[in-house]
């Protein structure tokens, strides 16, 4: 890419912690924050989640932030304080605030429907976070199902490329909510077990929630504000598999054209890839088609790969963040996180290991309707 | 260095017009499988395609200000017990803002680039953006961008409540880096 992308300041909240101290230990001692169903407000107890270990109240408390926003704004926030916070800015002015969220305030809503909360779409969800640090100059929301985060860092990148910013906050933020366990449960791709991507028993998935915000800046504001650069986004790709509404296909075309996409914009090789943070979610297919992709792209080099979803659960709307910060902290800290509960390697994901020279790391972030990208983060 | 941005086609539904004849496009089961909402998006988007010439687009960028309400209503009223209805995965798997996109890139076979916005009154501003910042950018020639929006009685009526006019939307316009045949030069 011509225009160097500064990621100088990252935010995450997901079932494994709250802020990047929490989540790198956890990533480093193996520890998984999927469990029983203990927050979310579901008759439906039959599946492990994996939850912010936070009531709404607390996450108000903890951020100073009204109770009665969605749980979606509040992890947002949360997220967004500790990226702006390490970027060195104290609010949004002159920041364009990119979101990603399918669920929005839905949480709001069902408890009151036929009414709505007025507070129930993924506008106003973004709105509420924008409003918390005084607003932004303007927001917006992505909204491609599991990769709307990835889909918000891509967007934020090509307003930094063609001019029309010099930084923006981008990611996503997705909280559990009764429908959505129901609607992934109607699809019959919940595990009542812990989910194992690319383990070849694997059955599933385990819905997460969280939030991950990044910000982005050009070389020129960056150097200008004094602000460290934590890793350069040095490419990414978005695709569409066009297959099917809800399946992906047998060959990955979608994510495969995303990762080469990915590959031809920062002008490397598939070689140059020290690791790949997969989507691997658990269910059969995905981790099927993904590992078709992953051949295609790589063949016999293949990098060491891993799922993170097995600490976090499948966050779904702001998992392409929340694993983009994953993949910051091991390219600045020198480590692979471990694909958890993977006893039998389907295609040899287990990877946790020290690796001191991580340079070039993908991140996968796949959505229903064939909403496939790729990041490319690299030192 | 930044390329101009031209608009070369636009095909749009009123929510008071009748609906337009679908047999061209679908078989009368598949018309049964989808919504009013993705029929009149899937029309538009075809009709827009067709006067700009493109069989295939480089992008399909979607703007919903709400989303899919109705099958998200139809899955929250069986998830509530309001009605006497089974879980139907069809109304879940619908009722993503994204249904829309995925929808018209499978039915084109359009693997480029697919995105949707679902901003309230900014999501097609957002969604010309991001197309015309890719073409003025040279990633891509052209794009195929939509704007689309259902009401059901029970969002209007919050939606009034807050100041908010509800309102439906079916809107595909074609975006290209070709200036030759354009309607009008983009401004973003």
């Amino acid at each position: 890419m011509e225009t160097v992308i500064h990621v100088t300041g990252a935010g995450v909240v997901s079932a494994v912690g709250c802020g990047q101290g929490e989540t790198l230990d956890a990533l480093r001692r193996g520890r998984s924050g999927i469990a029983p169903v203990r927050y979310l407000r579901t008759e439906e107890k039959a599946f492990p989640v994996g939850e912010v270990k936070l009531s709404d109240a607390e996450m108000a408390a903890r951020c100073g932030a009204p109770q009665d926003l969605s749980r979606t704004s509040l992890m947002g926030i949360l997220a967004l304080e500790e990226a702006l916070a390490q970027a060195g800015l104290k609010d949004l002015a002159g920041v364009p605030l990119v979101g990603g969220t399918t669920v929005g305030g839905m949480d709001l809503t069902e408890r009151i429907f036929p009414a709505y909360s007025p507070l129930h779409d993924c506008g106003a969800s973004t709105d509420a976070i924008a409003a918390h640090f005084g607003g932004a100059p303007w927001a917006t929301t992505l909204s491609t199902a599991c990769s709307s985060a990835a889909n918000a860092v891509i967007f934020g990148a090509n307003l930094i490329r063609s001019g029309q910013a010099e930084i923006v906050a981008v990611g996503g933020s997705e909280s559990l909510s009764d429908f959505h366990l129901h609607g992934f449960g109607s699809l019959m791709i919940l595990d009542t077990a812990p989910c194992r991507p690319f383990d070849a028993t694997r059955a599933g998935l385990n819905l997460g929630e969280g939030a991950a915000f990044l910000i982005l800046e050009s070389e020129a504001s960056r150097k200008r504000r004094g602000a460290a650069s934590l890793a350069v986004l040095s490419g990414f790709g978005n695709a569409c598999d066009a297959f099917h509404q809800t399946a992906s296909s047998e060959n990955g075309e979608g994510a495969f054209l995303a990762m080469q996409k990915a590959l031809k914009m920062a002008g490397l090789r598939p070689e140059d890839i020290d690791y790949v943070n997969a989507h691997g979610t658990g269910t059969p297919n995905n981790d099927a088609s993904e590992s078709a992709a992953l051949r295609r792209v790589f063949g016999e080099q293949m990098p060491p790969v891993s799922s993170t979803k097995a600490f976090t659960g499948h966050t779904t709307s702001a998992s392409g963040s929340i694993e983009a910060v994953f993949c910051l902290l091991a390219l600045q800290e020198g480590f692979i996180p471990a694909n958890l509960n993977c006893i039998m390697p389907y295609r040899g994901g287990d990877a946790s290991c020290p690796a001191p020279t991580l340079k070039h790391i993908l991140c996968n972030a796949f959505g229903f309707g064939g909403n496939d990208s790729s990041l490319l983060f690299s030192r | 260095m930044m390329r101009k941005v031209y608009v070369h086609a636009r095909c749009e539904l009123m929510p008071g017009d009748p609906e337009p004849d679908y047999r061209s496009l679908f078989s009368v089961m598949e018309a049964r499988r989808m919504g009013r909402l993705l029929k009149r998006a899937v029309w538009t988007s075809a009709e827009a395609l067709k006067a700009a010439g493109i069989v295939v687009p480089e992008a399909v960028v979607i703007g919903t200000d709400f989303g899919c309400i109705e099958n998200s209503e139809s899955f929250l009223k069986a998830l509530k017990g309001l009605e006497d209805a089974p879980l139907r995965p069809t109304h879940f798997m619908q009722s993503t803002h994204n249904t829309i996109a995925s929808l018209i890139a499978i039915r084109l076979g359009c693997h480029g680039y697919n995105a949707t916005y679902s901003h309230r009154g900014r999501s097609f501003e957002s969604a010309l953006q991001d197309a015309a910042t890719q073409i003025a950018l040279g990633d891509i020639d052209n794009a195929l961008v939509g704007w689309f929006d259902e009401m059901t009685p029970n969002l209007s009526e919050s939606l009034l409540s807050q100041g908010i006019e509800p309102k439906e939307h079916a809107l595909a316009v074609v975006l290209s880096a070709n200036p030759e045949g354009a309607l009008d030069i983009l401004s973003f």
